[in-house]
């Protein structure tokens, strides 16, 4: 009898383990939504899915989506009224004390641009690193040079956001922003400590890499990065530096690939995709987007019905600072009919599916004068028929200014470009002052995200004032 | 052929032979001493033989005994086992044991009874939760089972809500208990798109419950291993009693209303806090207020009190109905129920149909077989989140000035912030679940000692979203807007058990089992977003211009168990126990797959020994401790892996790396030592429990923060530890036990919880206090301390490091401001019985737990924007000398208006949780009707609540600002006190 029990048991035994042993294999499940890292870039198409992949980071509401573009215009703006330019009006935190200068070491939006600033640079670094699996020569250079673009492009941002401007010391030497060329792979390259490059050092990378990028990319690239966009970010770049010949050089370049041409209406630029006056623009669709209903342009700026929260509003001052009959007034600027309505804001942007227009012909113009004013050349063409393109009267309704001055070039410039993401860029390079701000006002950099200096164990330095 | 029919009946009759010489038969009845009433389903065994039976209907029982039997044992389940010498017409009356003593636990892969238990286990049953209109059922062990804490976060109905077992054992991991069902593990986490959690265990019928267990140590919580770190729940439906047929129906029907409202200002208030507001900034009121709003609403006469808009009278019914049944070889069980709320918010509504059937079968002597079966569907029509402006209770923000409607009738949609009453007339959320919960099981006696069982379990559950949001409305604009989203989890267990169970001699007994567990879920999901709508009525996705998104997604884990347990009883006072459960996992990492846990516990029944057998005093009296590890699983289903993911540029699909993964990756693991005493008084009049824990965390889950210069922000690893530790105390006794009876149990529970090791401590965020810090609680309050108004200018104050104050706040010091875990918390419990009547009484209070009101920049700082303000801003500052806390009101200008302690509150309270008074009608007069028993009863819930707290509910967590901002108040908004009537009728 006791025999027999334990042969049942044992029967049951190899019963129950017989069942569960083919499921420890079981346990080897694969995610669904995304893929292993090791085996995630074999070919050349994975590898331009990654180059993709860099220009969707730029896209987000962190960057080009939204805080690139805004935040040069709301750090410049006045509080509580909108005086002379614009003013903050919304509640979200982060934003608000951008607007009210009371930004502090834990600011949400900082801590963002940071952060997708250096992924989109992570990316562009895996593009480069992974190189090697495209064999197509003319594939490759383009790959790398598009990679070189937004690591340029990124670390240029980053710089004039995180370090005083350039010029606050005589030699550049403080502080910027962490130069990553390297990629990161493991753990250990993911925590590093880096520690802040100076200014200059940063300077020289951006343009080092955007040069590099305007070598390797093909002259026209659709609506990506290509030579002559590589170019324009270097005009951009020069011209923050106060280079005006190079400046001058580089935009002069971009005009003469006769790539593009200033659109017969101030508004086709917002609301077509690419038109011909657009150098670079964020390609957006319904889907995509950063324009849900707590981020992107259209909802920070629009005041219309059902769509924006009317956080911008514009001074009528601004507004009325433009020639009555200026087109550009009357197609960019309206009373708001939506949220906070009755006040003024920017027409620019309007719709969350819109493209948002990075770089704009129209600077390379504006660039261009002003150096040859500056520099009292005639590179290229006259700052008359520079200014002449942008006044155009069909697109403007305006006279030519003939013999433009400096100042008058610098106000067309402020006319023009308003609320593209140029106003504290703007006051920092022409060591301006507003309210109570001068141009090298503490306040006007953005902290080191406080979470990022603890994760150095304070290498990353913090800025003065935080 | 004749030959062999002649030897098979001489072998029959020689067998026939023996057998009546070597038995006897035994007739009799059994009855319970306490009404006489007949006891059906009582086993009957003879002592030191193996034949047994089960009294019939009728209590009465026929048993064969070999002829040398002299008596018999009798055990039924809540009577106290009885030995009876044999006699002819044997007529036995069982007694009502005691009921704490010698009630059944169910523990894990078994039950135990409660003298024997050597852990700690916390028990509610049925009857201290039926009839009452629960939100959900873990709810019912709010105030009754000590060392639980619940908070159920807000007035929403299906809302998920918070439950800690013996305070809080992970940071980003779960924290919520493991549930299991009838033996199943089940899905007890959101499932839905929502940014506040919705609880999936809402769809379960609370009157199907029979009891829910909750294991808090590490000996009875162990044998579940890698998922019981944050405590197990242990549900067992109601399954079918020997006897006749019973039918029970039930009614109920109910009132609710917000448990509080709070007060806003009127318009001539707003308008003379504002007027100063604006004259103070050396503004005009009107026109700011015009140019904030767009509309001249500051010189017009409207008065509109915009927060209770925010409410709607509720209601509640249920209809329940159930059949229970069997006979000594099948027990049945079948049930329904229909329960519709109206919640006191607006558009909330929650309603719900079950369905189940339990059944038990004896095949033969040695094979038994079970299904538990149950299918719901419930419909919760669902609050926007807090954070919402979309949300009911943020239309306390909208100033008074406004007129609801226009002059046409329409909403108006011309206020400073939205008018979100347009959700309510043109737009639905809506969250479908279909769900079953079944398992079923075959038990097989291989030898008198030795049962294999194998039970099969599932649990589906399919969770259909819906959303439309018309054109008028925020977030629908300009052209409408509809979300579908479609959750799919299926998760299949299947667990094969031997048990062990032996007596050596009169002083040993030995039961031990083993067993594997093997569990698989998926969690499948589709969602679809569209845009432009012809109109409102049309409200599906076919109808939509623009498929604006669309996803489907996939995830899903494994688990591979194998445990065993086993207990020695040695003289029925020396209580011995061991387990071990070894978990693998999908979820961890390649060089971490498989985790172990083992716990030993003991307990010694000092009653039992000769010096306390014969007291008078102590009836009862067993000190047992416990000692072992449990785990916590829920780390993601794939965080140990390096990760890419897609991320689309407009039209073109692109790559990028989302995750750098770590192949050491394991669950979190917590030791946990418990030392408890169970005694009883005055033959066990008074009885009650007194434990201690300590629980040290290790390997918490943790995000460390990497310089996200190189491209990740964190890296997931275990690296964090924490330790709790606490008392609890149960008291229960029958006070009065003549004609008046009254029961009363009181429970008190603590934990102390402390951060102990963290990479680098966690800042609250900009608008939230929580923080964590390596020798503080979790979720502590950390920011400015307010220090009040300067009585010379009005202006805000805040202290500094060396407690000087100022009125910059960027010179203040960040400090400790509060902490919002409980000092003790706990409830007491009364029940009250006079001839017919019975009324239960249950209370509950939460002693410490501080509040932020994260609404107060908004609604309490002295008119710094539009906003209404509370009453209590009125009393502002306004002229030298005065003494106050509101500060001067100045537009725009932030006074006072920065994140700080001014918006602590102390969230302690008490509250009559639930009352329930009952009449059961007399048998005389309910035979009549055919009926077995009839009860009348009147019930409410938060019927009162005692508290400082200014806000709406001091039981309240909004559930978008993540785990670690516990006690944060945002808009949230409170219980429903509710009032209902009902009646239960058996036949």
């Amino acid at each position: 009898m006791k025999h027999r029990n334990i042969i049942k048991l044992l029967f049951c035994l190899v019963m129950v383990l017989g069942m569960n042993m083919s499921c420890s294999k079981k346990l080897d499940l694969e995610p669904r939504q995304s893929i292993d890292a090791t085996t995630a870039i074999q070919t050349p198409e994975d590898v331009e899915a990654a180059v993709i992949g860099a220009y969707s980071v730029m896209a987000g509401g962190a960057l080009f989506g939204t805080n690139l573009l805004m935040v040069p215009e709301t750090q410049a703006s006045y509080y509580p009224n909108s005086e002379l330019y614009a003013s903050w009006r919304g509640t979200f935190t982060g934003q608000q004390q951008i607007g009210r200068k009371t930004m502090n070491r834990n600011n949400g939006e900082a801590a963002r641009v940071w952060t997708a600033a250096y992924l989109a640079i992570n990316t562009a670094n895996i593009v480069l690193d992974n190189l090697g699996v495209v064999t197509d020569a003319d594939q490759k250079s383009q790959f790398e040079g598009e990679a070189l673009f937004v690591r340029g492009v990124m670390h240029f941002e980053l710089v004039r956001y995180f370090g005083l401007p350039w010029g606050a010391t005589v030699n550049n030497d403080q502080p910027g922003v962490v130069i990553k060329t390297k990629v990161s792979k493991t753990e250990a390259d993911a925590a590093e400590k880096l520690p802040r490059n100076k200014v200059s050092e940063v300077y020289a990378q951006v343009i080092s890499d955007l040069t590099a990028a305007a070598a390797k990319l093909p002259d026209d690239n659709g609506t990506r990065a290509d030579k002559f966009t590589s170019l324009a970010f270097l005009a951009k770049v020069y011209l923050q530096q106060g280079n005006y010949l190079k400046a001058r050089d580089a935009a002069d370049q971009v005009i003469k690939s006769d790539k593009y041409k200033m659109n017969a209406s101030v508004r086709a630029v917002f609301d077509n995709k690419n038109t011909d006056e657009s150098i670079f623009e964020i390609q957006q669709n319904d889907q995509n987007n950063a324009g849900t209903s707590n981020d992107g342009m259209a909802t920070f700026f629009a005041s219309l019905p059902g769509i924006g929260r009317g956080d911008v509003r514009i001074s009528s001052s601004f507004v009325n600072s433009y020639n009555a009959n200026d087109l550009r007034r009357i197609e960019w600027f309206y009373i708001g009919t939506g949220a906070r309505p009755g006040n003024w804001y920017c027409g620019k942007w309007k719709s969350f599916s819109q493209n948002l227009p990075v770089v704009r012909i129209a600077e390379m113009y504006l660039i261009r004068a002003e150096s040859n004013i500056r520099l009292g050349t005639v590179v290229g063409d006259t700052p008359e028929n520079d200014l002449a393109e942008i006044r155009n009267p069909i697109r403007t309704n305006l006279p030519v200014i003939a013999n433009p001055t400096l100042n008058q070039v610098l106000a067309e410039r402020g006319f023009e470009l308003a609320f593209e993401g140029f106003k504290i860029h703007e006051i920092k390079r022409l060591k301006q002052s507003f309210s109570n701000y001068t141009w090298i006002d503490n306040i006007l950099v953005f902290p080191i995200p406080q979470i990022e200096v603890d994760a150095t164990s304070g290498i990353l330095i913090q800025n003065p004032g935080y | 052929m004749k030959h062999m029919y002649g030897l098979c009946t001489a072998l029959l009759l020689l067998f026939s032979q023996v057998i009546w010489a070597q038995s006897k038969d035994v007739v009799g009845k059994v009855t319970d001493s306490k009404d006489g009433n007949l006891l059906p389903g009582v086993t009957i065994k003879q002592k030191g033989g193996t034949s047994n039976t089960v009294s019939l209907a009728d209590g009465s029982f026929k048993l064969t005994v070999t002829a040398n039997a002299t008596t018999l044992i009798f055990s039924y389940v809540g009577y106290t086992e009885m030995e009876v010498a044999i006699s002819n017409l044997m007529n036995v009356t069982m007694t009502q044991a005691n009921k704490t003593l010698s009630e059944v636990v169910v523990v894990g892969y078994g039950t135990r009874i409660r003298r024997e238990v050597t852990s700690s286990i916390s028990k509610v049953t049925a009857k201290d939760f039926q009839n009452l209109p629960l939100p959900s059922f873990e709810s019912a062990l709010q105030g009754r089972a000590a060392g639980v804490f619940i908070n159920q976060g807000s007035g929403k109905l299906g809302q998920g809500l918070n439950i800690r077992v013996r305070g809080i054992s992970s940071i980003s991991a779960n924290q919520q208990p493991f549930v299991v069902i009838d033996g199943v593990p089940v899905v007890s986490q959101s499932l839905g798109s929502a940014t506040e959690n919705d609880n999936p265990l809402a769809t379960l019928n609370p009157d199907d419950i029979e009891s829910i267990e909750v294991l808090k140590d590490a000996a009875s919580a162990a044998i579940y291993g890698a998922r019981a770190s944050n405590g197990v729940l242990l549900i067992t439906t109601k399954s079918g009693k020997v006897g006749k047929t019973k039918v029970n129906v039930g009614y109920f029907t109910g009132w609710s209303e917000p448990t509080k409202k709070q007060k806003f200002l009127n318009a001539t208030q707003y308008k003379e806090l504002f007027g100063a507001a604006a004259t103070n900034s050396g503004l005009d009121a009107a026109e700011e207020f015009e140019g904030e709003t767009g509309t001249t609403d500051w010189n017009g006469t409207v008065n509109t009190n915009w927060a209770d808009q925010a409410f709607q009278k509720g209601n509640i019914s249920q209809y329940t109905v159930s059949i229970t049944g069997g006979d000594a070889k099948t027990k049945f069980l079948v049930s329904g129920s229909w329960n519709d709320q109206k919640g006191i918010i607006l558009g909330n509504r929650l309603d719900r149909g079950n369905g189940r059937v339990n059944l038990d079968h004896t095949v033969s002597s040695r094979i038994k077989i079970g299904l538990n079966l149950s299918l719901s569907k419930s419909r919760n029509y669902r609050v926007p989140s807090d954070n919402d402006f979309a949300n009911p209770l943020q239309l306390n923000a909208l100033p008074p000035l406004h007129p609801i409607y226009n002059a046409n009738g329409k909403l108006n949609s011309a206020t400073l912030y939205y008018n979100n009453l347009i959700d309510q007339v043109s737009g639905t959320n809506l969250a479908t679940t279909f769900r079953s919960i079944s398992n079923a099981y075959g038990e097989l006696l291989i030898t008198p000692e030795l049962t294999f069982r194998s039970q099969v379990g599932v649990d589906f559950n399919n969770l259909q979203e819906e959303q439309f949001l018309g054109k008028e409305t925020l977030d629908g604009a300009p052209t409408g807007q509809a979300f579908n989203n479609q959750v799919t989890a299926a998760v299949l267990t299947t667990t094969n058990t031997l048990n062990y169970r032996k007596s050596f001699g009169d002083n040993h007994v030995f039961d031990a089992l083993g067993g594997i567990e093997f569990q698989n879920g998926k969690i499948t999901g589709a969602s679809v977003t569209g845009i432009g709508f012809p109109s409102n009525r049309f409200t599906k996705i076919a109808s939509a211009a623009i498929i604006q998104g669309g996803s489907s997604t996939e995830t899903g884990f494994a688990f591979l168990s194998y445990f065993a347990k086993a207990n020695y009883k040695f003289k029925d006072r020396y209580l011995l126990g061991a387990s071990f459960r070894v978990d693998g996992s999908s979820r961890f990492g390649k060089n971490n797959r498989y985790g172990t846990f083992p716990a030993v516990s003991a307990g010694w029944i000092l009653t039992e020994e000769n010096f306390l057998k014969n007291s008078n005093i102590i009836s009862f009296l067993k000190l047992r401790g416990s000692y072992g590890r449990t785990g916590n699983a829920e780390i993601g289903n794939f965080s140990s892996l390096s990760l890419f993911s897609a991320s689309a540029y407009a039209d073109i699909a692109g790559l990028i790396a989302t995750q750098i993964g770590v192949p050491d990756l394991s669950w979190e693991k917590t030791d946990q030592f418990d030392v408890g005493l169970d005694f009883g008084f005055f033959n066990n009049r008074l009885t009650g429990e007194v434990d201690y824990f300590n629980k040290k965390t290790k390997d918490l889950l943790l995000n460390v923060p990497l310089p996200s210069a190189n491209g990740f922000t964190s890296i997931t690893k275990n690296i964090g530890d924490m330790e709790n530790k606490g008392w609890e105390v149960v008291l229960s006794g029958n006070i009065l036990t003549g004609d008046i009876k009254w029961t009363a149990s009181v429970n008190v529970s603590t934990y102390e919880n402390k951060v102990t090791r963290l990479v680098i401590p966690v800042p609250p965020g900009t608008r939230t206090m929580g923080r964590l810090a390596v020798g503080q609680p979790f979720g502590q309050f950390f920011g400015l301390q307010y220090a009040g108004v300067d009585p010379a200018n009005g202006d805000a104050l805040y202290y500094k490091a060396d407690k000087t104050t100022t009125n910059d706040p960027s010179e203040a010091t960040d400090t400790i401001v509060g902490n919002p875990n409980p000092d003790f918390y706990g409830g007491f419990n009364n029940h009250f019985s006079y001839k017919g009547f019975d009324l239960d009484v249950q209370c509950q209070f939460v002693k410490g737990g501080d509040i932020y009101n994260m609404a107060g920049f908004f609604q309490s700082v002295n008119g710094d924007y539009f906003d209404n303000q509370t009453v209590d801003q009125l009393n502002y500052w306004k002229q030298a000398g005065d003494k106050t806390d509101i500060p001067q009101p100045r537009l725009y200008q932030g006074n006072g208006s920065i994140k700080s302690s001014r918006w602590v509150q102390d969230g302690s309270y008490f509250r009559i949780k639930s009352v329930n008074l009952g009449y059961n009608f007399p048998r005389k007069i309910i035979n009549r009707f055919h009926l077995e028993n009839a009860r009348l009863y009147v019930a409410a819930s938060n019927l009162l609540t005692v508290t400082k707290y200014k806000g709406y509910d001091p039981e309240v967590n909004s559930g978008f600002v993540g785990t670690l901002n516990l006690g944060h108040d945002f808009y949230t908004p409170p219980q429903a006190r509710t009032i209902s009537v009902g009646i239960n009728l058996g036949f």
